[in-house]
């Protein structure tokens, strides 16, 4: 009895020299928090894909600590409301980084957002990672602290715009955009125009651009315009819920062509506009998609929004929710794998070797497939190009956005 | 194209003119920007598409529109205007523009930031006359809106309560002198101008069958330019200007590139506020005296 006492007492006092030799993290100590940031706008104008992104949050925080936390320390993730506005997104960044001291943040969501708030994550050096912002080279003028889980949409309108012209048989498109949504603007002037030369698709309003400005009601005589050309099929460039706008009044008009846009259409909303009018836009992810883990996550997450007062009831998960919901796993796998201390006094040290294993990332298990990163700061993954019509998107094409030196998807 | 884009520009200009003459009612009378008068727009717009989800008829929406913004308003001038009334101009019209953001705040936490849509649109039929094709919905509009300022009119000359508020208007102190309650007439010109902004929601919202608690901001502001242009010191100068800025919007989207319509139409304000301070319309502030 007494030589088994003294055995476990050695056990006992090896295991906590052991411990105490290796250095023992408090991200390794129960009782300890790791704390991650988030940036959403959960008020403002993309108020409902903040607030489903803070439920999004909020379920993986459950979960993680519900399996015993991040190598047993209690994960936490401070969440900030930005309300889309850029200068809002950076003074959250700066209080995350700053006063709360994460470890990295996700977000925030809008282009506009990420094109000021990224300066200050190399500042801060901080990682910080967009679940939205899809505006070509915002992560790539911010590198080495800047990433987004999102890809380019001149990389994803190369298939886009193929398939549109394939299935529609389009050979003239008007374009119309919303001027003051940084995505939306570079979309509807820079990309969709060459993009439409490339395939041989002749803009009618190459010369003579047409546009509109967030929160505009009345696009009546830019339509009239439109029709006018009579174009096979029309580009509309703008946030789905802007869009709605243009959609409704093209059905009022009797314009019930084809139209194609970006990641920024994907919405069920939009479906509802006009559902006898075909979208084709691209998504990294979307409610029903088929496999094991889009399927779970979107069973755990759809009850959850559904009962969030603020959030419609047919609310289904978005492709936001999918991308916030893998920066965050993404961060907890590097704190797991990279040996991220958690010390106060190795704060810089554990924020680079987020970074460098989010700049090394290589297959990581996503939704809706591997995910890795690019030179640029934006995600090597797969896409898919949707088609909606009578209320439902369909899949069509499956695409992967891989870069030269880098595994594809 | 050109006459269907001329049919365009008056629709928009007749809601113009609704929000306008709602600007006007009380900057007009009482000297205030009352910059809540945009939400209330909006909030106009919410109760007629919820009494049209409802399956009522769309002069209930109407109605349902200007009594919901109408109290709002009241309420916004016994808490944000009464208490305030003998602060500089600027400390109301501060007041009202908190409003405006709480307003915006309730409406995205009750309706959510999505667009609200209508699967059907309300009187989708349309008529078609040579090139012109209008809908029943812009009939309505422009029907709605030549009713409500006619009763507007009748209000404000052939009332009791209109001439309180021609006096106040003309003379304030004068009208307080004989016996003209201050208070009521406020109160008046606030509901009064509430229910036009109101009724322009309800019939915005349905004739685009969408509404979202932004979109009287951008509405608001041109609303604003038109009471400028109109005249601040004269409620009827909004009658030519919101049709003016309405026609000269469209014509400029279609005819010189929509990256230049809001260079046109602030443009204009400005060029009225340096060549015309008082407007097409508007008489001197000097023959007015103190707020009431």
């Amino acid at each position: 009895m007494k030589s088994n006492l003294i055995k476990a007492a050695c056990i006992a006092g090896l295991s906590t020299a052991l411990t105490a030799t290796a250095g023992p993290s408090f991200a390794q100590q129960a009782g300890r928090e790791i704390v991650l940031g988030a940036i959403v706008p959960s008020s403002g104008p993309f108020a409902e894909w903040g607030r489903a992104n803070t439920v999004t949050l909020q379920m993986l925080e459950r979960q993680i600590n519900g399996s015993g936390g991040v190598n047993g320390a209690k994960l936490r993730i401070e969440i900030l409301d930005d309300a889309t506005k850029p200068a809002q997104a950076t003074n959250n960044l700066r209080k995350l980084a700053g006063d709360d001291k994460v470890l990295a943040v996700a977000g925030p969501l809008t282009s506009s957002a990420a094109e000021v708030t990224f300066p200050v994550a190399n500042e801060m050096k901080t990682v910080a990672t967009s679940q939205a912002s899809s505006k070509p080279g915002v992560a790539k003028l911010n590198r080495p602290w800047a990433f987004r889980n999102t890809i380019d949409e001149g990389v994803l309108g190369r298939t886009t715009v193929p398939y549109y012209k394939k299935t529609f048989n389009i050979k003239t498109v008007a374009i119309i955009y919303d001027a003051k949504d940084a995505t939306a603007a570079t979309v509807g002037s820079r990309i969709m125009p060459a993009l439409m030369k490339e395939n041989e698709i002749d803009v009618l309003n190459a010369n003579d651009p047409l546009s509109f400005n967030t929160g505009d009601l009345d696009v009546s005589a830019q339509v009239t315009k439109m029709k006018a050309l009579n174009p096979d099929g029309i580009v509309v460039s703008a946030d789905y819920s802007q869009a709605v706008t243009v959609i409704r009044e093209m059905k009022r008009q009797g314009i019930l062509k084809p139209v194609v846009g970006s990641t920024q259409l994907i919405s069920s909303a939009i479906l509802k506009a006009a559902p006898e009018i075909p979208i084709i836009a691209p998504a990294t992810f979307y409610a029903t998609m088929k496999g094991d883990k889009p399927e779970k996550f979107v069973s755990e997450l759809q009850p959850l929004l559904r009962k969030t007062s603020g959030l419609p009831a047919e609310i289904e998960p978005s492709m936001y929710d999918a991308n916030i919901y893998e920066i965050v796993s993404i961060y907890i796998d590097a704190i797991k794998s990279a040996g991220v201390s958690g010390k106060a006094e190795d704060l810089e040290a554990d924020r680079t070797k987020i970074r460098d294993y989010m700049a090394k990332l290589v297959g990581f298990p996503g939704l809706g497939g591997p995910i890795g990163f690019n030179d640029d700061g934006d995600a090597i993954k797969a896409f898919y190009i949707l088609h909606g019509e009578n209320g439902s998107w369909q899949s069509k094409v499956r695409g992967c956005s891989t870069a030269p030196g880098h595994p594809g998807c | 194209m050109f006459l269907q884009q001329f049919v365009n520009g008056v629709t928009l200009g007749a809601v113009y003119t609704l929000i306008a003459l709602s600007f006007s009612l009380v900057m007009g009378i009482l000297g205030v920007l009352n910059l809540a008068i945009a939400e209330l727009f909006m909030i106009g717009g919410y109760f007629g598409f919820a009494v049209i989800l409802a399956k009522l008829p769309l002069p209930v929406a109407l109605l349902a529109g200007m009594a919901g913004a109408a109290l709002v308003a009241a309420a916004i001038e016994k808490i944000g205007y009464q208490p305030l009334r003998n602060a500089p101009p600027v400390t109301p019209m501060l007041s009202t523009l908190g409003f405006s953001i709480i307003l915006q705040n309730v409406a995205t936490n009750l309706w959510g930031s999505d667009p609200l849509q209508l699967s059907e649109e309300v009187l989708s039929a349309r008529f078609t006359f040579g090139p012109v094709s209008i809908s029943a919905m812009q009939l309505v509009v422009l029907g709605a809106t030549l009713v409500l300022v006619i009763l507007l009119a009748f209000v404000v000359q052939r009332t009791s309560m209109g001439r309180a508020l021609r006096a106040i208007a003309e003379n304030r102190d004068v009208a307080r002198l004989l016996g003209v309650s201050a208070g009521p007439v406020t109160l008046l010109a606030f509901m009064l101008s509430g229910a036009l902004a109101g009724a322009a929601g309800v019939l915005i919202s349905l004739h685009y069958a969408a509404i979202t608690p932004y979109i009287g901001v951008e509405i608001g502001l041109k609303a604003i330019a038109v009471m400028v242009v109109g005249g601040t010191t004269r409620i009827w100068g909004a009658l030519i200007a919101g049709p003016l800025i309405g026609i000269a919007e469209v014509m400029t989207t279609a005819y010189g590139g929509s990256q230049i319509r809001d260079f046109v139409v602030y443009g204009l304000m400005i060029a009225i506020l340096l060549l015309r301070p008082q407007g097409l319309l508007g008489g001197p502030r000097s023959e007015q005296g103190p707020r009431v």
